[in-house]
């Protein structure tokens, strides 16, 4: 009889936590969801809903306590995000916004119901192909012109953002989160650093509790940079092929900060102009001449606008590469005698897709070491299997030539 | 021997009749120990949670009728008036009691929710009547023989219920 009481009167407080933005259910707030305080959370919210008491606890409240107490042993999860931070959670997301087309990649790929995705950065509203999900959700702008009045008014409960690029932009926004609203989560990860990919897939995977959909993409994901790694790891810097990767812009290439160059360099390439502090630094044609690469590599994109998710346009593609050679002089270069010279989309070398992109140039520096490996069935089993999309690269979008 | 038609047909109807419990995921189905009690004879009603990792389940009794008690650990139940919920964890069947009144028919109603699975319905319901004789919903609120010597627990239950409904919202 005594235990009973004491449950009924531990009923009472029960909603106390859940107003404080603990763990829903909590009763004693000791950040801990007992099996006796889920119960009576329970049936507090059983009694609110169906018995006509009068309890706090709505049906969100309740199936989030079931969730923290089923999937994370009653505990708060906490999270270790690309910038360092802890970031603790009482309930599982359901109002997310991500200001990184990049994580809104990652979280698609781990399987995260894009229901709960509630708003996204203007240029993945614009992918129309590729987030067709996204198209009516709100547009919360860019990190750089972030329209927060936007951002507050769909109540998340969860925002991304970049770790270690634009962080001023980044940083600021997150500020101003913070001091709107103490129960919003601020995430950073970059998501297209091969460096730090692997482990952000997992992190996030942990964040999402899609511990066993993380491993299996994040394996998938490291075991082509592996198979890269692998073939090009032991190649001495006399014997790597020297490569030419011309940015959007003619004449402006990749130098070593940029991300460009360490996809080039992870695929076995030597950059001769990788020196310097620019990040894209414009160079002389008479130096490309010099430098004889041996495989030119032209970038397609935002600033080149051609091919990629948004049209199948391999003529396109084609019609960049022969301007290439017709450039004065080209035709005493090595790529440009041996024909190794390729157009690449950045859709599938710049961001979450680096994998693909870095496969293809792995496979164009080193047609022999990488003849097993196929960027083309990588690329269409990540899109049916992993962004789980309806698109199919023998006939829809454009994102190499040859 | 039935015809390839034929065949499809049953086919068909055998999937008709499968797809949509698989379709909904989980459910919860109810049985008596009997439908037509005695005057004051206390009967059994099982649910079957199956499914349900994390849920809960609200019946409500006829008029009349009185939860008796159940084996479901008692933390774990709320009695209000003719409602019971019970807070379903990993549990594949709830088994309670009811005494029946000393007349009185109608149905026994129920509804459940999966929280994990965010999903909820209706329980079927299941119709008794004492001695199986019916009566006008209107006249069958006769008290029944055991609620007059009420449990402890329905007791203490009311006056939870009690406190609760005095507390309002503090949101």
């Amino acid at each position: 009889m005594k235990r009973l009481l004491l449950a009924l009167l531990l009923l009472l407080a029960v909603p106390a936590s859940a107003a404080a933005g603990g763990i829903p259910g909590d009763a004693d707030g000791d950040g801990v969801l007992t099996s006796g305080e889920y119960a009576l959370a329970a049936l507090a919210y059983l009694d609110a809903a169906y018995m006509g008491g009068a309890g706090d606890l709505d049906r969100t409240d309740i199936q989030d306590a079931a969730w923290v107490y089923a999937r994370w042993d009653g505990k708060p999860r906490e999270v270790v995000d690309s910038s360092g931070q802890t970031v603790t959670l009482y309930r599982p997301l359901r109002r997310v916004v991500t200001f990184t087309g990049e994580s809104l990649e990652t979280l698609r790929s781990l399987g995260f119901d894009m229901d709960r995705v509630v708003a996204v950065d203007k240029y993945s509203h614009e992918k129309k192909t590729f987030f067709p999900e996204c198209q009516n959700k709100a547009n919360v702008g860019s990190i750089w012109s972030p329209d927060m009045e936007k951002v507050i008014s769909v109540r998340p409960d969860a925002v991304f953002l970049y770790a270690t690029i634009s962080t001023a932009a980044c940083d600021d926004i997150q500020k101003r989160l913070e001091a709107s609203s103490p129960v919003i989560r601020v995430f950073r990860f970059d998501c297209f650093k091969p460096a730090t990919y692997a482990d952000e897939i997992r992190t996030i995977a942990s964040i999402v509790d899609a511990p066993e959909r993380g491993e299996e993409f994040a394996s998938f994901y490291e075991s082509t940079m592996d198979r890269i790694r692998d073939g090009t790891g032991t190649i001495p810097d006399n014997e790597k092929t020297r490569v030419y990767f011309e940015y959007w812009f003619d004449y402006t290439t990749v130098a070593a900060s940029a991300g460009y160059n360490e996809k080039t360099e992870l695929a076995g390439g030597l950059n001769p102009f990788a020196v310097g502090t620019a990040e894209y630094p414009v160079v002389d044609p008479e130096a490309i001449l010099v430098a004889d690469p041996e495989v030119i590599v032209k970038l397609a994109g935002q600033g080149l606008a051609a091919g990629g998710y948004a049209g199948h346009d391999p003529e396109a593609l084609a019609a960049i590469r022969s301007a290439l050679i017709e450039r004065p002089g080209w035709t005493t270069i090595s790529a440009v005698k041996d024909g190794r010279i390729h157009v690449i989309h950045s859709d599938i070398l710049g961001g979450a897709q680096h994998f693909i992109g870095t496969a293809y140039l792995a496979k164009w520096f080193y047609p022999d070491r990488f003849a097993d490996l196929d960027p083309h069935a990588v690329h269409q089993r990540y899109l049916t299997e992993f962004q789980g999309i309806d698109f199919d690269l023998a006939s829809k979008g454009t994102f190499v030539y040859p | 021997m039935i015809g390839l038609p034929a065949n499809r047909l049953f086919c068909i109807l055998l999937l008709s009749l499968f797809i949509p419990a698989a379709v909904c995921g989980a459910s919860v189905t109810r049985t008596l120990s009997t439908t037509e009690p005695g005057v004051g004879e206390v009967f059994v009603v099982s649910l079957s949670t199956d499914g349900i990792d994390l849920g809960g389940v609200v019946e409500t009794l006829p008029a009349g009728y009185a939860f008796a008690g159940t084996d479901h650990p008692d933390d774990r139940v709320l009695v209000r008036g003719q409602k019971i919920g019970f807070a379903v964890m990993n549990e594949t069947r709830i088994t309670y009691t009811v005494t029946a009144p000393t007349s009185g028919s109608g149905d026994i109603t129920g509804t459940w929710e999966d929280f994990l699975g965010e999903t909820n319905g209706e329980i079927a319901p299941s119709h008794v009547a004492v001695d199986g004789i019916e009566t006008d919903p209107e006249k069958s609120a006769e008290k029944p023989a055991a609620q007059e010597a009420a449990s402890p627990f329905a007791v203490l239950a009311a006056v939870a219920a009690l406190l609760i409904a005095g507390r309002g919202g503090r949101r």
